[in-house]
């Protein structure tokens, strides 16, 4: 008796720490919505009130008008996606192929590709950005939305993965489609695509999202204002006007709500893609 | 045919070996050249090669001495705690029966935000109105008490480990919970047969057969937090001073954006290659030697 009732008081005392610190976590993110809605000086109120007394979409209209009126976040928004989809398409496209090639044939030197591919693996961004840099200058992709692309096409981590998942893909499979005169580029294309979509989900996640939170590429790379992705856009708008807190909040919201609902709709394939090495270039 | 169809396998590499030799190993190879030599971002003139004197300026010089010491204490104030916190986390998570689902996806949800957003929510709770401050007073009783969370130098420094700490926590508790749930059920089942509590079968068993994954989670979390950028770079652009959070990567694009010093810049970049070099090394030689067998 005594025994269990121990045991209950320890189960009670785990659930409140897991839920407390759940609802830790997810203060912030409380935050961020309701002043999004909020006039700065309720936002700055002491206590602060969580609850909005009236929701003021005039913050996200300026967010999206932006301070100059030119509807500049509205375009970052667009680059945004435009820049993480193409690199994602990319991606996946020549990671896949990439790792067909070194899964499925045999042929000379293979293992030094692989061994190569896999070394690049500890090349830090961070340490390579500045010759980096200066190369895609050097070819006149400066200020370009290729220059913020192209070098992020293709990733270690991504050529891995395929391979490994590649690897136990039934080779019965390719030897049909080649009995049935396919060529080899078509077994890629209409046979191995179209059925490693767990693995290619995955690492379209994985890039996609590094995309949609890359800084420190589009700030080296980027000057024109129309140009500029969504986190470029928010640090200036962050030192542009930093008394207007609600509309912050509201770009903040807004930049967010894509992932948000992506984290919702594919939880599945966000928590499995965190199991395996996180992407480099993020 | 077999000849034919290996040439294939080659084809299909091709694009992936010059992506790498351009956008990889040419660019380290090139800052390694870079750091030898004196060059400006913007002046016509051809580098001129200066030998060692970019490493001999970088150990001479404060601002670099200063970025070690922000990167060091951010890196161990921040892998530290957050592998200690999510391996708990994830241990208490899966005696759960219910909701297990939903807290992995509150804890994980920072890590769906983009960094630049997560640290202008953090930035506006710092501020000396904002709900840090209102936490604290409510936490120790006082009233009003301002705690400099963006103006004292060891409270920046905490300021931007709390953001970091919030965004990956969830990250690496979900590994961590891939990592237990991969221990077959019959261990753990045997050692409860056996008498064991809950406490020390987390000990004896989990703890040793998790160590691959502790291991993997250390050094990924320890090289993430050498690689800061993002949450640094919006603080000091949010108005906060540089010096206390001046990170070897801040300090790298200041130093080759701001003052146009590409050789001082590849040098303190071939650097922060080799830290980070070896630890991936480390990474690699550990999670190798430690395959556990069930």
């Amino acid at each position: 008796m005594k025994k269990k009732i121990i045991s209950i008081t320890i189960d009670v005392i785990i659930w409140i720490f897991l839920l407390g610190f759940a609802a830790i976590v997810l203060i912030p993110l409380v935050f961020m919505f309701t002043a999004s809605f909020m006039p700065s000086n309720e936002i700055m109120k002491m206590p602060y009130p969580w609850i909005p007394s009236e929701f003021r979409w005039q913050n996200y209209w300026q967010a999206i008008k932006g301070n100059d009126g030119n509807f500049l976040f509205l375009r970052s928004i667009w680059n945004s996606f435009l820049v993480a989809s193409i690199t994602t398409i990319g991606t996946v496209f020549l990671c896949s192929l990439t790792g067909f090639g070194l899964a499925k044939y045999k042929f000379k030197g293979r293992n030094f590709v692989f061994f190569m591919i896999l070394g690049t693996l500890m090349i830090p961004f961070e340490a390579i950005m500045i010759p980096l840099y200066l190369i895609v200058t050097g070819m006149g992709m400066q200020d370009t939305y290729a220059g913020m692309i192209i070098p992020l096409l293709m990733s270690p981590f991504g050529v891995f993965m395929m391979r490994q998942y590649l690897l136990t893909f039934p080779d019965e499979m390719l030897d049909a489609a080649r009995i049935d005169g396919a060529s080899e580029f078509g077994i890629y294309w209409r046979i191995v695509l179209p059925n490693s979509v767990p693995a290619i989900a995955t690492l379209s996640i994985l890039t996609f999202r590094s995309q949609w939170d890359n800084l420190l590429w589009p700030l080296l790379i980027v000057q024109s204002p129309e140009k500029k992705t969504i986190p470029l856009f928010i640090t200036i708008f962050v030192t542009e006007k930093y008394t207007n807190e609600g509309a912050m909040m509201a770009a903040a919201a807004i930049a967010s709500i894509p992932m948000i609902i992506l984290f919702l709709t594919l939880t599945k394939y966000f928590l499995a893609g965190s199991e395996v090495f996180a992407a480099r270039k993020d | 045919m077999e000849r034919k169809k290996a040439i294939w396998g080659f084809v299909f590499t091709i694009p992936a070996i010059v992506f790498f030799l351009i956008f990889d190993f040419y660019p380290v190879a090139n800052a390694f050249w870079m750091s030898f030599f004196k060059k400006d971002l913007l002046s016509l003139n051809p580098p001129k090669f200066i030998g060692f004197k970019n490493y001999t300026y970088l150990f001479t010089s404060e601002a670099f001495w200063n970025s070690v010491k922000a990167t060091a204490i951010f890196t161990f104030g921040t892998f530290v705690p957050m592998v200690l916190v999510s391996l708990a986390l994830a241990a208490l998570i899966i005696t759960r029966k219910r909701f297990q689902k939903f807290l992995q996806m509150a804890y994980y949800s920072p890590a769906v935000l983009s960094s630049v957003v997560a640290a202008m929510i953090w930035l506006l709770m710092f501020d000396p109105r904002g709900l840090a401050n209102q936490f604290l007073n409510y936490f120790f009783n006082t009233y009003g008490v301002d705690y400099h969370w963006l103006s004292n130098e060891n409270m920046l420094r905490l300021a931007t480990i709390i953001v970091y700490f919030w965004k990956y926590v969830g990250y690496f508790t979900v590994i961590f919970i891939s990592g237990m749930a991969s221990i077959p059920r019959s261990i753990h089942e045997a050692a409860i047969v056996d008498g064991a509590s809950g406490w020390q079968d987390f000990r004896h068993i989990t703890l040793p057969l998790l160590k691959p994954t502790t291991l993997l989670v250390s050094v990924m979390s320890m090289i993430q937090c050498l690689k800061t950028f993002s949450t640094q770079y919006l603080f000091v652009q949010g108005g906060a001073p540089r010096g206390p959070i001046d990170v070897i990567t801040l300090n790298i694009y200041n130093t080759a954006i701001r003052d146009h010093q590409i050789g001082r810049a590849s040098a303190m970049s071939v650097i922060l290659f080799f830290v980070i070099m070896f630890f991936t090394y480390l990474q690699f030689r550990v999670s190798r030697s430690e395959e556990v067998s069930y």
